[in-house]
């Protein structure tokens, strides 16, 4: 198993660097994940979109389709991509703490 | 420059990779997608993951299976492999495949008229590792040298050395993973030799006797599948919620009634979506609702697990977890008592549910299954409802799904859809039975681990958006809309990676979706367009 160091700290992730320990997660993590991708300042709506998903994660064990994360928090796709350069999978949900997506999706 | 390989080397030199990948050596793309510098290319594999994973094929590491810590631990693998090689071979642990795979290891005559069928060897500047007969041949040597009387003598004076190790194993593990199961090159054979099969024979002696399979196919494929119901984790609680979201969502955005109709008794049709289609390709399953509603079909969705998914990626690796699966699908049918079950947009699932699992559904269970591609046509043909081509009225081709294609030989329906309903539809080069994998295929659309996706990508898809940008080589420019019929949600998450990866549908204007999305954007009732162009 992979894992990475922030802040002194040890996570378990996966080979695509998703936490293997979600409850493990803190705001730093999220930071950290966000840095290494280039975003040094998280605003109020990234915070609001990785909070839509852990809300949702907890209540249904796993992501939401897209297209109700952009209409519930209504920040449009294109927007998305602009706060997390690597999408709402690959990004938002790393950062949030998320298992990475999986099936044919 | 790359060096000729030969069979033994997949067992020397145990921690070096056996062959090198190079953008320059891979096939030239046409412009904009011309210049090797302005290409991505693949991460490389950090001395970290070398330490913990094993990394000695070509550079790419899909599976990261760790390295052993002991040579005890090695030779157990290694006396693995050679039970399974004895299994694979035997009627009474491989009744599923034994006489094709027999037949395939006997009649090779070696004139590689395979290797030029193969779109993963041709892209990848012909390298010697990607012949279909460069896996085959090494699984050859070995089940001849160590499963045949005077196997090991015969070997020598045939001049057929092999030796079966640790390295031998590692590395043909990770490379059952360099071909997708397209089987253009079976089709190639003058002799029949399939050497897809012989990869999928590697693939399921790897996981049904050492336990080895890829992450995204077995643990958060086949196993999630078995214990919530689908691959994606969707349970049956979320999956009738995502469908009502759909529906609200389309109603909205058509002016239409949408409503799915869940877990109807007796229905003339259980439509199986891959469950993929609704989280990520949502206007998919939409689709399929308004039209069938439309048509005034009796149809319904099953909400009991697993039958809202029909991927069952033990295809691609595992005939138990595949039975497992199939089984499940078909009692849930029964259960409901419905005439037909018609499978999505989904290649593997057709082949999976419609031809394979025909060795176990037997009598009650063998409830009949037929293809949205025939399905579909009958409908659009029905006359029961009013489409206008107009309406599609911009270019549009079509990628033909190995699965569906060549291996069910369903080949001319969703032609005729296209024909009728698409003015400036335009076929790819070559087509039918002679595609191009997308390069996604047997799983590999869903692996993505460390650099794989970057080979996928660049090497083994790279004919194939060769392919796509040739068909609509007259208006390349991203002035004009383009859009690429997909009818496959594995090709499709691969089409997307490709995409994207080369920055396609800004600097092509091409798009991708399925085939039910063009039959509704045609119908004269709707009043918005339903393919969007942009989001």
């Amino acid at each position: 198993m992979a894992s990475i160091n922030l802040h002194g700290n040890s996570y378990e992730v996966d080979e695509d660097g998703f936490l293997q320990e979600p409850d493990k997660w803190t705001e730093d993590v999220a930071k950290a994940m966000a840095e290494m991708e280039g975003i040094t300042d998280l605003n109020e709506t990234h915070w609001k979109v990785m909070n839509y998903l852990r809300d949702y994660f907890k209540q249904n064990g796993i992501a939401p389709m897209v297209r109700k994360l952009t209409k519930d928090t209504g920040v449009n796709l294109k927007e998305m991509y602009e706060l997390f350069p690597q999408g709402p999978a690959n990004s938002a949900c790393k950062w949030a703490g998320l298992p990475k997506p999986t099936g044919c999706v | 420059m790359k060096k000729s390989l030969k069979i033994k080397d997949i067992s020397l030199n145990g921690d070096a990779p056996i062959t090198e990948l190079n953008l320059d050596d891979l096939l030239p793309l046409p412009p904009p997608y011309d210049k090797i510098e302005e290409q991505p290319g693949w991460k490389r594999i950090t001395e970290e993951q070398k330490g913990r994973i094993v990394c000695n094929l070509d550079g790419v590491v899909g599976l990261s299976l760790p390295r052993p810590e002991t040579p005890e631990e090695e030779k157990k693998y290694v006396d693995l492999f050679v039970t399974g090689m004895q299994k694979l071979l035997s009627r009474e642990n491989n009744w599923t495949f034994l006489q094709p795979l027999l037949l395939s290891l006997e009649y090779c005559a070696k004139c590689q008229t395979c290797s030029d069928s193969c779109p993963v060897y041709e892209a990848s500047g012909k390298n010697d590792l990607y012949r279909p007969t460069y896996r085959s041949e090494v699984f050859r040597r070995l089940a001849n040298k160590y499963l045949k009387p005077g196997g090991k003598l015969l070997a020598k004076l045939n001049n057929e050395e092999i030796e079966l190790n640790w390295t031998t194993i590692s590395r043909l593990y990770e490379l059952a993973y360099r071909c997708t199961m397209c089987r253009r090159c079976a089709q190639a054979c003058p002799m029949g030799v399939d050497n897809g099969l012989i990869t999928h024979e590697l693939r399921k002696l790897f996981s049904q006797e050492l336990g080895w399979a890829p992450r995204e196919l077995h643990e958060k494929g086949t196993m999630l599948q078995l214990k919530v119901g689908s691959s994606t984790g969707m349970s049956p609680k979320v999956v009738k919620d995502n469908m009502e979201f759909i529906d609200e969502d389309y109603s909205e955005l058509t002016g239409f009634d949408v409503v799915t109709p869940w877990d109807r008794k007796d229905a003339d049709v259980l439509l199986i979506h891959n469950a993929g289609e609704i989280l990520s390709w949502p206007e998919n399953p939409a689709a399929f609702t308004i039209l069938l509603n439309a048509a005034g079909i009796s149809w319904t969705l099953a909400s009991d697990d697993p039958a809202y998914d029909g991927v069952n990626y033990g295809l691609f690796y595992d005939d138990v977890q595949l039975a497992r699966i199939a089984l499940k699908h078909a009692e849930v049918a029964k259960k409901l008592n419905v005439k037909k079950i018609v499978m999505g947009e989904c290649g593997h699932q057709h082949k999976a549910l419609m031809t394979i699992a025909d060795r176990i559904l037997l009598g009650d269970m063998n409830i009949p299954r037929e293809s949205s591609m025939t399905f579909l046509e009958n409908l659009v043909f029905s006359g029961k409802i009013k489409f206008d081509p107009s309406k599609n009225d911009f270019p549009v081709t079509l990628h033909d799904p190995c699965n569906i294609v060549r291996n069910l030989g369903i080949v001319e329906p969703q032609r005729r859809i296209l024909r009728y309903l698409c003015p400036q539809f335009r076929e790819m080069t070559p087509h039918g039975v002679d595609n191009y994998c997308c390069g996604g295929g047997s799983g590999f659309a869903v692996m993505s681990q460390n650099n794989f996706k970057d080979w996928r990508v660049a090497v083994a898809g790279r004919k194939k958006f060769k392919q796509i940008l040739d068909a609509f080589a007259d208006q390349p420019g991203p002035e004009v809309k383009k859009y690429l019929c997909a009818p496959c949600s594995n090709c499709k998450g691969q089409i997307r990676d490709i995409l994207d990866y080369y920055g396609a549908p800004l600097k092509s204007g091409i798009i991708y979706g399925g085939l039910v999305e063009l039959i509704v954007n045609a119908m004269t009732d709707l009043k918005e367009p339903f393919i969007k162009w942009e989001e």
